[in-house]
């Protein structure tokens, strides 16, 4: 065995050389070819001594350094990995859909979740107008009815549609993330979340028709609500599904399940995350423009036909069709 | 690539890796305080983008009238959004799993057995941080970090991911007995050292340590040792223990490198 100091002298320049080399804090890919293979070939070398160093025994100072320097070698070496669109488009395209139908039973869950607290909501709304004051302060309910009461035969400036169209991407889609994130506290959160918003627009909704404006609303929900209201289930879905996976481990650790989850849920979420931009964009400019409620119907028809026949049957196995 | 979970691994803030290369090594664990910290200074940079946008589109406000202001206050909330949720994303799947404030402080983002950062890991735990957030100030997490033996918050266990710590560290000096044992010190042990090869290795181990003790406390710890080997040994010595020591390493080396 050769002593340390002498194994120290023989190897530490090598040592020395790399530690400059990953010292720059560049990623890997900005240095030329032949700087990177003189990194890939001291990494190596210097996983070899690593190795000597623990079985000879060596002083833990030295371990420690070299544990180090392999550490950030090997975060360099094999952290280059370039973000492909390709691989975007198809867990858009092909895994969303696919891991939405996978799960469907949380899609449906999420579905009553919502939509049972807004029929509440809008039937107690018609029925008796206090009910709203339970669920909504009433100055924000005679603000919505104000809002709605005109009608969009005018547009509005393009300037407010803008800000608007803004104003959903940092709200809804936070709506959203949120109802999906709390979904971990065994699912809990994703329940709260999509019950409250359900009856928090039925409320809504069935006050703005007492006050004889449910065309308006109506007609100004219908362009961008399969986008939107599709994606806040999904989202919810997720969460649901990811709570889920916390109490049927089906053998697993709680934490290993899960991961075996991760994947699909992940899917999920972006899919939803870019149904709600694309919402987020009718809403601002579409759905309060001037166009004949006749023509925003059409393109409503057209939109959920679209939404649903992507998630039906995109991203289906070729054989199987 | 995996990590092992055997309860023989100690007890310490570290993660073995084992590479492609059949290495294995281990990364050193960020702990709250560290990861806090960097979080505050991610704060501070986001804060500091989104004043410098407000003020830019103030400006232009003033000076554009109410058509250009609709227009800013709209960038300005998807600028919000993207603050908000997609920072981190972005910024780790630029920087393979690191952030301004990760950077800063040398913390790096790796999956469980060690790989790089994909960006849906990416997106997954940094979206679960509205969870994490939960009630305050990231009080869930934290609680989830101090029950976890990686400090992994609620979003890293959804996205199979730890934050280690990739600090730089030095060794020691090479070894060196100053001055060299004369042949009277010498002369006072035996040829042979009766020492076994961990008693050795410890041995260099404390002389290796001694640039960095306090005189006192190298003194302290010597004399604890120097009486039990001199009585294996079947000398006496006087006064310098960690003297004693050094000259006892020498002959032991002596004979073993050769």
């Amino acid at each position: 065995m050769i002593p340390q100091d002498v194994f120290v002298a023989q190897r530490e320049p090598e040592w020395r050389e790399l530690d400059l080399l990953l010292g720059q804090d560049k990623e890997l890919y900005s240095h030329d070819g032949a700087t990177i293979s003189r990194i890939a070939t001291l990494y190596r070398a210097l996983c070899g001594d690593l190795v000597r160093v623990q079985s000879a025994r060596y002083s833990p100072d030295l371990a420690g350094y070299l544990n180090g320097i392999a550490g950030r070698t090997h975060s360099a070496l094999y952290g280059a990995r370039p973000i492909r669109a390709f691989g975007f488009t198809g867990l858009v395209l092909r895994e969303f859909p696919a891991a939405l139908r996978k799960n469907w039973r949380f899609f449906l869950l999420a579905t009553l979740l919502f939509v049972v607290p807004w029929i509440i909501g809008q039937a107690g709304t018609m029925a008796s107008p206090s009910f709203a004051k339970h669920v909504l302060p009433a100055s924000q309910l005679e603000g919505m009815a104000q809002a709605y009461s005109k009608g969009f035969d005018e547009g509005r400036m393009s300037g407010v549609d803008a800000s608007m169209a803004g104003f959903y991407v940092y709200n809804n889609v936070g709506i959203a993330f949120r109802c999906f994130a709390t979904g971990i506290l065994f699912g809990l959160g994703s329940v709260f979340f999509l019950i409250y918003n359900g009856l928090t627009i039925g409320t809504v909704t069935g006050w703005v028709w007492n006050a004889g404006h449910g065309g308006n609303i109506l007609t100004f929900m219908c362009g961008h609500a399969p986008f939107e209201l599709t994606a806040i289930l999904i989202s919810g879905a997720a969460g649901l599904r990811m709570g889920y996976a916390l109490v049927a481990t089906e053998g697993r650790t709680r934490i290993g399940s899960l991961r075996a989850s991760a994947r699909e849920i992940g899917a999920m979420i972006v899919g939803a995350a870019l149904m709600l931009i694309i919402a987020a964009g009718i809403e601002g400019f579409w759905s309060p423009s001037s166009l004949p409620p006749q023509v925003k119907w059409g393109a409503s028809v057209v939109f959920t036909l679209g939404v649903s026949g992507f998630l039906l049957f995109a991203g289906r196995s070729r054989k199987l069709a | 690539m995996k990590v092992s979970q055997t309860f023989q691994e100690p007890i310490d803030t570290s993660a073995e890796v084992e590479t492609p290369e059949h290495v294995r090594f281990h990364h050193h664990l960020a702990g709250p305080a560290r990861r806090a910290l960097a979080y505050l200074i991610d704060l501070f940079v986001r804060l500091l983008i989104v004043l410098v946008l407000a003020i830019v589109a103030n400006i232009a406000g003033v000076a554009a009238g109410t058509e250009l202001t609709g227009l800013s206050n709209g960038i300005l909330a998807v600028v919000f959004f993207g603050l908000e949720w997609g920072y981190y994303v972005v910024c780790e799947t630029l920087w393979s799993g690191r952030s301004p404030g990760k950077r800063v402080l040398h913390l790096r983002v790796i999956t469980d057995t060690g790989r790089p950062l994909h960006y849906l890991d990416s997106i997954l735990r940094n979206l679960l941080r509205a969870a994490d957030l939960l009630p305050n100030a990231y009080a869930l997490g934290l609680l989830v970090m101090g029950r976890d033996r990686r400090f992994r918050r609620l979003g890293d266990m959804v996205a199979g991911t730890m934050v280690v710590v990739e600090d730089r560290q030095y060794f020691g000096e090479a070894l060196r007995i100053h001055p060299a044992p004369t042949p009277r010190e010498l002369s006072s042990l035996p040829q042979r050292i009766p020492l076994s090869g961990d008693e050795l290795d410890a041995l260099e181990l404390y002389l290796r340590r001694v640039p960095t003790l306090h005189p006192a406390r190298a003194e302290e710890l010597a004399e604890i040792v120097a009486p039990v080997f001199a009585r294996r040994l079947g000398v006496r010595f006087r006064g310098d223990a960690r003297r004693f020591l050094e000259v006892l390493f020498f002959r032991a080396r002596e004979r073993t490198a050769g």
